[in-house]
């Protein structure tokens, strides 16, 4: 009966599995198919012979490589200020003795509850007047302030746990404020930067919708946003479009099936703490 | 605790860069949001202040607003009925797999791609069976010809596919949270329990689904919040379409600012997705507490 009920559960727990990664399994075929094979409607079939001219195509039509290198670049500049600015408030917050610091918190506490999109028409206007629509700015300013209410909530939740003896010996002999900062608290905190390195990566790499608004230069195009690009322009080489997502999605996977368990527990911190 | 006495031009440093950034790209624009939704204001004419006439306009005039309303309530709906499925799924997982990480992370995975990605894979998979569509294949290979359809343009039906593309992009990353959830509990509580005779799915009953309830919390809200603000997946998959049959408040919002240009009935919109945001989040808040209270 035990071992009927562990089959009955490793049925169901293997059927989530073929729901969860088949569509995905589904989408490489695809990408290796010709059009003739993908339109035949024999959806199960396996690519007779890999089309790799799909992902010629792909690579060749869309600005692959230009897409990629816009979301690296407009990403890491979002992480590295990101870090930068949530942990000086984080600290300034958890263990400065200041009147106004739960007012400081509150009014990151609000920003957390607020829709982003609802900003998006009079940031367009602000952008405009500040010449700065159109260009890489106007995605990472943004990005920063709706990456730091939840990088300061987990940054000052860690350290408020951090023993205060550590700060008053180091103020003892001499140390700064700024000094304590860098060259003690910014180390200690190293896991939970982590962790809103990787939260911040996932939301920032995937966003699409500021990027699509804020955007129009085909140079400074995101990944998502190309890859929409992409496929509403070349909306009759099926196979190419496949090819096109495969590619779009590869970087993030790598970075996964690399650091899995760090983003797994990563996220799940940044929700619990949220 | 809080034990540095710094002179205010210390604590400036540390919080203002950070603080101003934050207040002008994040509250400025929502006040402005807000007095943009007294105006008449398009691209081509002068803004003109008129009142409270586009909420007027919003509540009793646009037959798009409350439908829009409705579908983005199914969605959070539809979410937070996927989380109790994926607590199950994880009190069964916690008791049967010894090693169970490797298989969360394989759920996981659609949590981590963008929903550009997801949205037009999914939407590859809905098309009809001579355009390659999975679904429509699947069906004609079951023998279920009458059942296939062209899952998007539907009016009736395309709302729940894009309901379900979501339940089937999140199922990992709620099942993880819950998972952890129920990993954290003791496992002498559950030995207790045994002796007490309370095992398998009494011991889920009792001990487990109760004590879970703050993680169970999170995930209610995160997909309650989530939903509410429910647009890029509906944004790439149909944009609203067809005729509005799957437009939610935000995707409703967009459209009018954006592409039918009216600025000023665009920012009412906003604004009042801005204030569901807040009353429903706090709202929530007070029913769990209520139900803490209860239980704890």
């Amino acid at each position: 009966m035990a071992s009927f009920k562990k089959g009955l559960v490793y049925l169901l727990l293997s059927i989530l599995v073929i729901t969860q990664i088949y569509p995905l399994f589904w989408l490489v075929m695809y990408s290796l198919k010709t059009n003739e094979e993908i339109l035949g409607s024999n959806f199960f079939s396996l690519p007779s012979s890999p089309q790799w001219a799909n992902y010629k195509a792909a690579y060749k039509g869309g600005h692959y490589l230009q897409y990629l290198g816009n979301s690296v670049l407009v990403t890491t500049v979002t992480l590295l200020c990101v870090i930068v600015l949530s942990a000086m408030v984080a600290y300034a917050i958890s263990r400065f003795k200041w009147k106004l610091g739960g007012v400081v918190t509150l009014v990151f506490l609000l920003g957390m509850m607020i829709p982003m999109q609802a900003t998006l028409l009079p940031l367009m206007v602000m952008f405009k007047h500040m010449h700065i629509l159109n260009t890489r700015w106007s995605l990472i300013l943004p990005y920063i302030t709706f990456s730091t209410p939840i990088a300061v909530f987990i940054l000052s939740g860690f350290m408020r746990g951090i023993p205060a003896e550590i700060e008053e010996s180091a103020f003892m002999d001499g140390a700064s404020v700024y000094r304590i900062f860098r060259s003690i608290i910014l180390p200690i905190s190293v896991p939970p930067i982590m962790t809103v390195c990787i939260l911040t990566f996932i939301t920032i790499w995937n966003e699409y919708i500021m990027a699509a608004t804020f955007i129009s230069k085909e140079s400074l195009k995101t990944l998502p946003f190309g890859v929409y690009t992409f496929v509403s322009q070349y909306n009759v080489n099926y196979g190419a479009i496949g090819a096109f997502l495969i590619l779009g999605a590869l970087p993030v996977l790598l970075v996964y099936f690399v650091l899995s368990e760090r983003i797994t527990k990563g996220m799940v911190a940044g929700a619990v703490k949220g | 605790m809080n034990v540095l006495k710094v002179p205010a031009r210390t604590i400036a440093v540390f919080v203002l860069p950070c603080l101003i950034l934050y207040i002008g790209l994040v509250f400025v624009p929502i006040l402005v949001a807000v007095y943009d939704s007294l105006l008449d204001w398009d691209s081509i004419n002068k803004a003109k202040f008129i009142g409270l006439d586009n909420f007027k306009t919003m509540l009793f005039h646009d037959t798009n607003f409350w439908p829009s309303v409705r579908h983005t309530l199914g969605y959070a709906v539809f979410s937070m009925l996927e989380i109790p499925v994926c607590l199950f799924v994880a009190a069964l997982m916690n008791r049967y797999v010894r090693k169970a990480n490797t298989l969360v992370s394989i759920y996981f995975v659609p949590v981590i791609l963008s929903v550009v990605i997801i949205g037009q894979l999914w939407k590859t998979i809905y098309n009809p069976a001579d355009m390659g569509g999975m679904l429509n294949g699947i069906l004609n290979s079951l023998g279920l010809e009458s059942w296939t359809r062209s899952w998007l343009t539907e009016p009736k039906i395309a709302m729940y596919c894009l309901y379900f593309v979501s339940l089937w992009q999140y199922f990992g990353y709620h099942l993880l949270i819950q998972y952890t959830g129920v990993q954290n509990i003791p496992t002498e509580v559950y030995e207790a329990a045994k002796i007490d005779g309370a095992e398998g799915f009494k011991a889920d009953w009792y001990i487990t689904y109760p004590m879970v309830i703050p993680i169970f919390k999170i995930s209610i809200v995160l997909a309650f919040i989530g939903s509410l603000q429910a647009f890029d997946l509906v944004w790439v998959m149909t944009g609203g379409g067809p005729a509005h049959a799957t437009d939610t408040i935000s995707t409703h919002m967009y459209t009018q600012s954006f592409l039918s240009l009216k600025y000023g009935y665009g920012s009412a919109l906003a604004t009042s997705l801005v204030f569901i945001c807040l009353v429903f989040t706090v709202f929530i808040n007070f029913v769990f507490k209520k139900v803490e209270a209860k239980y704890t």
